[in-house]
């Protein structure tokens, strides 16, 4: 009875994560034809006769039905096909599985280096709340917050790049070299997670003064635990519950989000691939490139909803006593 | 309630921070010291290598340097020599004849190069493909009947009408790569879109689709063009502001700049700036089907309202040349007289006046959205105010306004901002005002017979002087149907390392990579 409630939610969360990919990926392939310009316009140059025009789109496929598009989507997608590169058949499977490691790496660098610099943050703030290092901090990290990342971006690249040499500019690093791709790696992740530190230190402050705030945090002090004791051991673990769920959608964005700092730094990943696909109106390879990153977004989502689940020991008994389905 | 570091927390701190910056001392992106390879960006990826269904310049600069024609443009120039032929020879006007150098072979063990390849080649642009639809770049070889095979090295080239534009539109251009019949055979039409084989002089080793490509030189090449550097890698960056960055930093060696970058960056300790005068052509105009512009009044009082030379101050820095008529001054056909219309807003106001437009009247202005179209429509804008018409901007994403092109879409344009890039022949340049393409890239739908008439007549005529009258003729149509305000031929820029010569062509988009030198001091 207690696993089949287990079950039930588990279920319906993943039928509704399925129905959101699904209705996306349709979404997407209706808005990608609504807009004005077609790959045949970009392959054959802006002033291609009408008939080389419509030759191009029936070799691509682009003169069947909206709808016809969708179902051939789908079944393709079945068998694990994603369909080809308008511009040279290459498989758009494998270019977004090319691409797909740089921006995951990428996303999972910045969010954990978001983490490390903005959880100590928090706990700084929270130490002595109102002090010259709360204020520092929270100009900081409002400062971060509100200095949009392609500014951070040139800035990084200004100093680091171009005056000291220290980081490369372009690219992802040398293929099977984890040196030079960690290397490849720092600015981008710097420019992404400039923003998140602050959010992360912010949230995460006002968290922790809450939980410092209930009944047994003055009994611990009663007890004289040692205020730092407090904060990491006793107040930092109930405080960090609303930050997961914001983590957890956040890594999504970070996904999509990675575009500008993979244009920027020209790193081959999956939001440069499909700008440079919207730009040339490279249909395969925006809806294949989009289908996964809806994907992946939606399983952050899911992890987050169900880890948070996990960690809130009230949410988890109710889940497991069935109570409340 | 204060934070009082102890001297071990200062300490730590001083430790994290200097171990950082010797970490980054260590992993210097230093310039590329090594002048036996070089590494350009290039502003988009490879797309597709079949030199009958290529993409663009990206593509084409690659294929020019892998796979060799009968003939090849010479660096810098519109003009073009010997390649694979060792004798071309016009031997009549619908027939040129070819004679193969010897010893020329493909790579990947596909065997010597032969007049079956290039009959092969050729003919696979007046042919179907395997599913029944023509090339992409078909319209190159429109006048091509056949190609004759009439020895192993040797064939004659027939042709259904007199085509003076074939040696720079197809022969020395894409479409006249020698592809290996066997090779095409072998790999199957869908592999050459990504698999280069050529007898040129360079292979191309690697392509990483977006991270980057590289071409060595060609061990068994036995031509006459010969490659300077040992390795050539492409690395596509499509914003320009981190190819800037990139070059600073020394991580390219070569790119295109914006030229207005070019003075900042000529500055730097090894960079060299070259500016190359353009062909494309910029200009403005309305559509003469719409009233008020059916009355050729009103568009020569527009043409006396703005002022070109405050647009070339205001939205190029001065530094682009005005262009006066369609074809730019390094193509046959220049008109060097071409009169150039200085603003007069008296004589704007009385046309308009006489018009019957006294007060002026509203209209719109398409542009392709970016921060230089909008300059220049602002200064429309604000010129074409002052004689009391209103203006209203309407600025389009690239793929939405190159959208205007079909359909007849452009049958609802009022005013438009037009830039399209031009060929090395003139009658590519005038093929677009023709009556026939009115619907499609003719946006002022301007009709005339006899600029029709002009226009086929220099697509036939083999005699230069003649065509070159032909060419004037037609621009001095253009400039008498006032549709047409011509603003500029654009500029093209570029940033180099001092060491290097680039190997650009003179339209800019266009690079042989084997012109690429070391530049003598």
């Amino acid at each position: 009875m207690r696993s089949a409630s287990l079950q039930i939610h588990l279920a319906f969360k993943l039928a509704t994560a399925l129905l959101a990919v699904a209705g996306s990926v349709v979404l997407l392939m209706a808005l990608t034809r609504l807009i004005p310009g077609d790959p045949a316009t970009v392959i054959l140059g802006s002033r291609a006769t009408p008939e080389a025009v419509a030759a191009l789109n029936a070799r691509i496929g682009l003169d069947k039905p909206l709808v016809e598009q969708v179902f051939v989507f789908f079944g393709r997608l079945v068998s694990g096909d994603l369909g080809e590169d308008v511009f040279n058949g290459r498989p758009v499977l494998a270019l977004v599985a090319s691409a797909l490691p740089n921006t995951v790496a990428l996303a999972i660098s910045a969010m954990l280096c978001a983490i490390a610099l903005g959880v100590p943050l928090a706990l700084l703030s929270a130490r002595w709340p109102g002090g010259k290092i709360d204020r520092l901090i929270a100009f900081l990290s409002v400062g971060f917050i509100s200095t949009p990342s392609f500014v951070v971006s040139v800035f990084l690249l200004m100093v680091f790049s171009v005056t000291l040499r220290w980081f490369p500019v372009l690219g992802a690093g040398e293929s099977g070299d984890l040196g030079d791709q960690l290397w490849h790696l720092v600015l981008p992740t710097a420019a992404l997670a400039a923003g998140w530190v602050g959010y992360i230190a912010r949230l995460l402050r006002s968290s922790l003064l809450e939980v410092l705030g209930e009944n047994h945090i003055r009994t611990l002090r009663a007890y004289g635990v040692s205020e730092t004791k407090i904060l990491v051991k006793y107040a930092l673990k109930p405080a960090v519950l609303p930050t997961v769920a914001v983590l957890g959608m956040g890594f999504g964005e970070l996904l999509g989000g990675a575009v500008f700092a993979e244009v920027i730094f020209n790193r081959p990943g999956l939001g440069s691939l499909i700008y440079d696909a919207i730009r040339t109106r490279n249909y395969p390879v925006v809806q294949g490139g989009v289908f996964v990153i809806v994907l992946l977004y939606v399983l952050t989502n899911l992890v987050a909803d169900l880890s948070q689940s996990l960690i809130d020991p009230r949410e988890r008994s109710r889940l497991i006593s069935g109570r409340g389905q | 309630m204060t934070f009082n570091p102890t001297r071990r927390q200062v300490l730590v701190g001083g430790a994290s921070i200097a171990t950082i910056v010797a970490f980054g001392g260590v992993h210097p992106a230093v310039a590329n010291e090594d002048r036996t390879k070089i590494a350009v960006r290039v502003e988009k990826d490879l797309s597709n290598l079949d030199p009958a269904n290529r993409s663009g310049p990206v593509d084409l600069n690659v294929i020019w340097s892998v796979q060799q024609g009968l003939i090849s443009f010479k660096p810098g120039s519109t003009e073009w020599e010997l390649d694979a032929a060792e004798e071309l020879e016009q031997v009549s006007d619908t027939e040129i004849r070819f004679k193969l150098r010897s010893g020329l072979a493909f790579t990947g063990g596909y065997g010597d190069l032969t007049a079956e390849d290039v009959k092969f080649s050729f003919e696979r642009f007046i042919k179907p493909d395997s599913e029944g639809k023509p090339v992409t770049y078909a319209k190159d070889w429109s006048a091509l009947d056949r190609v004759e095979v009439t020895g192993p090295l040797e064939g004659r080239i027939i042709l259904k009408n007199p085509a003076p534009a074939l040696y720079t539109i197809a022969l020395a251009d894409g479409s006249g790569r020698i592809l290996s019949k066997k090779a095409f055979e072998a790999l199957g039409e869908k592999a050459i879109a990504t698999k280069l084989i050529g007898s040129g002089p360079y292979v191309l080793k690697e392509w990483t689709p977006r991270e980057q490509f590289v071409l060595e030189i060609n061990p068994d090449y036995k031509g006459a063009i010969k490659p300077h550097f040992l390795q050539i890698v492409g690395k596509p960056i499509g914003e320009q502001k981190t190819a800037e960055i990139a070059f600073q930093s020394g991580e390219i060696d070569f790119t295109a700049i914006d030229p207005e970058s070019g003075k900042a960056l000529a500055e730097l300790p090894d960079a060299s700036v070259t500016q190359i005068p353009a062909i494309d052509y910029v200009w403005f105009g309305p559509n003469i089907e719409k009233a008020p512009f059916d009355d050729i009044r009103v568009r020569q009082a527009l043409r006396y309202a703005v002022d070109i030379d405050a647009i070339l101050q205001g939205a190029y820095s001065g530094i682009y040349p005005r262009a006066n008529s369609l074809l730019a001054p390094s193509l046959l056909g220049y008109w060097k007289d071409a009169p150039v219309h200085a603003r007069d807003l008296e004589k704007a106001q009385a046309l308009l006046a006489e018009a019957g437009h006294a007060d002026g009247f509203k209209t719109k202005l398409t542009i392709e959205a970016n921060a230089r179209y909008e300059a220049i429509a602002q200064i429309i804008q604000a010129n074409l105010a002052e004689v009391g018409i209103e203006v209203e901007i309407e600025a389009l994403e690239s793929a939405a306004y190159w959208a205007l092109g079909e359909n007849d879409a452009s049958k609802d344009l009022e005013l438009s901002l037009i830039k399209y890039n031009g060929k090395f022949d003139p009658g590519f340049q005038t093929q677009w005002f023709t009556s026939a393409q009115v619907g499609q890239w003719n946006w002022q739908r301007w009709k005339s017979a006899d600029f029709d008439a002009l226009h086929e007549k220099g697509g036939v005529t083999v005699d230069p002087a003649e065509r070159e009258k032909i060419y004037i003729e037609a621009q001095k149509l253009l400039d008498e149907s006032a549709a047409f305000i011509w603003i500029t031929h654009n500029l093209n820029a570029f940033a180099s390392r001092k060491w290097l010569k680039p190997g650009v062509l003179p339209n800019g988009n266009n690079w042989l990579y084997t012109a690429f030198t070391e530049a003598t001091a």
